[in-house]
């Protein structure tokens, strides 16, 4: 039987300025997320999704509706919330004027753990992380990838039942964020659960096993990523190859209002939202094109997103 | 009590880093006794009338010294915020399983600490160097009475730390805070000298308060009552700046 980790249910989020209307940051949004599971909170910038990690990590209180973590209520049992989670945020939050180390021993401190456990765990996460180099260099003179790392590394460094990631692969270069990805995928397996936002969607398709996407504080969709994929069955993605493209060519597939088409020198490759669009563009590709190769697929978590999110936006990018 | 001691161990590797921070976290009172306080020794020359008791202005002036420093350190202390802030370690810290009291109690235990060197290395000087009577068997009272002061001034200023967001801002509100304060008070001067309006703000100021008794406890100065409403007054001071600053944490995001 699959545990609760995180519920929410009705919550709501209002911010108060001086003379002005409240701004309503989270409208109302419910979900949960099961033990183990990655969970993906998805949406363009101000949809809410800080707002809505802040609330969780007891970082603020909620409005109204009912948030709890682990089972403890994040506002009448803020203290026990905080035992049973570890949270990066979006800011590269590492302590400067100490080494890396220090960093780690300090962390290490705050959560219980005893020295010959930090000691143990720091040989894990340094390595996993690529941090032997700067172990003993003070935070303040690493880069931002760098602080970015021994961020996420902290996280890794502690068993807390559910982590929170805030863009935590955002700066990182690609060997990182590939082994950022490889531990998060091995401690959700160990039975971890992860809660993490992120705007590269490539990323949330990879690691989520549910995603909810937020926007203006609301919840446009929300389920498995499976389930969130298939709102998007209807959506295709093509890539015709030819040897010329004529002008004949390129102002008929316009005339299939393509979601995204893009066109370079012998290629073109667009995104339509019907089944029959797909087919009308591959036989236009024959009858007025000199047609050499076509892949077709459906559509990718990033063309849904951008579909429930930008969808009366669609534009042709010639 | 784990968490006060990892949020004191930190403090403790970050003052460790600069040397000439810790020199001058040390030194600083000690500094002021002997080039202010001689100074001022030698241009007053008859001494102070206090309570009916001529005294020196070292000796007067030891007080001062000791609330000064407490006063410093709490600026100090309470300034780290906003660098915790812009690094963003400090809404890291607001996530780890402590209690916000918790996080405050730490931050000030450390200071206090710190004081105890600083009121050692302050009444050292005190007593070898200017040679000021000193009542000895107080000194542990004395050493309390100065780690208060700290805690009282650090809650009411990270207070302002966690409301005013803005560092500028915050700036300008200690140079006031630090300027009213400080010359309203009995730290340089005795208040009786004062005129009537200013004297009346000096009596409702803390710093006075705490300065008074440290003057009782350091050189005999003063009366029994009025020492032991300042302790009252003061007391509540701590009780209501603890207050406020444990919510403004809570609201500090």
């Amino acid at each position: 039987m699959k545990t609760t980790a995180i519920s929410v249910s009705h919550l709501v989020k209002e911010y108060h300025g001086k003379n002005e209307i409240p701004l309503r940051a989270l409208d109302d949004i419910s979900f949960d997320v099961q033990q183990g599971q990655i969970f993906g909170l998805l949406g363009p910038n101000g949809a809410g999704k800080s707002t809505a990690i802040k609330i969780l990590t007891t970082l603020i209180p909620p409005t109204s509706g009912t948030v709890t973590v682990n089972g403890c209520n994040v506002v009448s049992q803020p203290l026990e919330v905080r035992k049973n989670i570890c949270v990066v945020l979006q800011e590269n939050a590492v302590d400067s004027f100490i080494t890396v180390r220090q960093n780690f021993l300090t962390f290490g401190r705050f959560h219980g753990l005893t020295k010959m456990e930090i000691e143990m765990r720091v040989e894990h996460v340094v390595e996993m992380f690529g941090l032997r180099e700067v172990l003993n260099q003070q935070a303040m003179e690493l880069s931002g990838g760098m602080k970015r790392r021994l961020q996420v590394a902290k996280t890794f460094f502690v068993n807390t039942p559910i982590i929170f990631l805030d863009e935590a692969t955002t700066g990182m270069d690609i060997h990182n964020k590939r082994a950022t990805v490889a531990a998060i995928k091995e401690e959700a397996r160990k039975g971890r659960t992860i809660v993490l936002t992120t705007h590269m969607l490539e990323e949330a398709e990879e690691l989520c096993n549910a995603i909810t996407i937020l926007n203006h504080g609301k919840i446009i969709a929300g389920g498995t990523t499976g389930e969130v994929k298939k709102m998007g069955l209807q959506i295709f993605y093509l890539r015709l190859k030819f040897v010329e493209i004529s002008k004949q060519l390129e102002e008929a597939l316009k005339h299939l209002h393509p979601m995204k088409m893009e066109i370079s020198n012998s290629a073109i490759t667009m995104t339509v939202r019907e089944h029959s669009a797909a087919l009308q563009a591959l036989s236009l590709s024959q009858t007025h094109g000199s047609l050499t190769d076509f892949e077709i697929s459906t559509a990718s978590l990033e063309d849904v997103f951008l579909q429930l999110i930008d969808g009366k936006k669609a534009s042709v990018q010639p | 009590m784990t968490h006060v001691f990892a949020v004191m161990y930190r403090d403790a590797l970050i003052r460790r880093t600069s040397l000439m921070w810790l020199f001058f976290d040390m030194a600083v009172p000690l500094l002021y006794l002997l080039m202010f306080g001689v100074g001022f020794d030698k241009a007053v020359g008859m001494g102070i009338i206090i309570n009916g008791s001529t005294v020196n202005y070292n000796e007067f002036f030891l007080a001062g010294v000791l609330s000064m420093s407490c006063f410093g350190s709490a600026i100090n202390q309470s300034y780290g915020f906003f660098h915790d802030r812009e690094t963003g370690i400090f809404y890291e810290f607001l996530t780890y399983p402590m209690t916000r009291g918790e996080f405050l109690l730490g931050k000030v235990l450390f200071q206090c600490l710190m004081s105890i060197i600083q009121v050692v290395i302050t009444l050292t000087a005190a007593k070898f160097l200017l040679h000021i009577p000193l009542r000895f068997e107080q000194v542990p009272l004395t050493v309390v009475v100065v780690m208060v002061g700290i805690a009282g001034w650090f809650y009411a200023l990270a207070t302002g730390a966690f409301v005013i967001r803005r560092n500028d801002t915050f700036n300008t509100f200690l140079n006031v805070a630090y300027f009213i304060l400080m010359f309203i008070s009995s730290m340089f001067y005795p208040i009786e000298s004062l005129p009537p309006w200013l004297r009346y703000i000096a009596y409702a100021n803390p710093l006075t308060w705490h300065t008074d008794v440290l003057r009782y406890l350091t050189i005999g100065i003063g009366e029994l009552a009025t020492i032991g409403l300042e302790i009252g007054g003061f007391v509540i001071f701590l009780a209501l700046s603890f207050y406020f600053a444990v919510r403004a944490l809570k609201k500090a995001v």
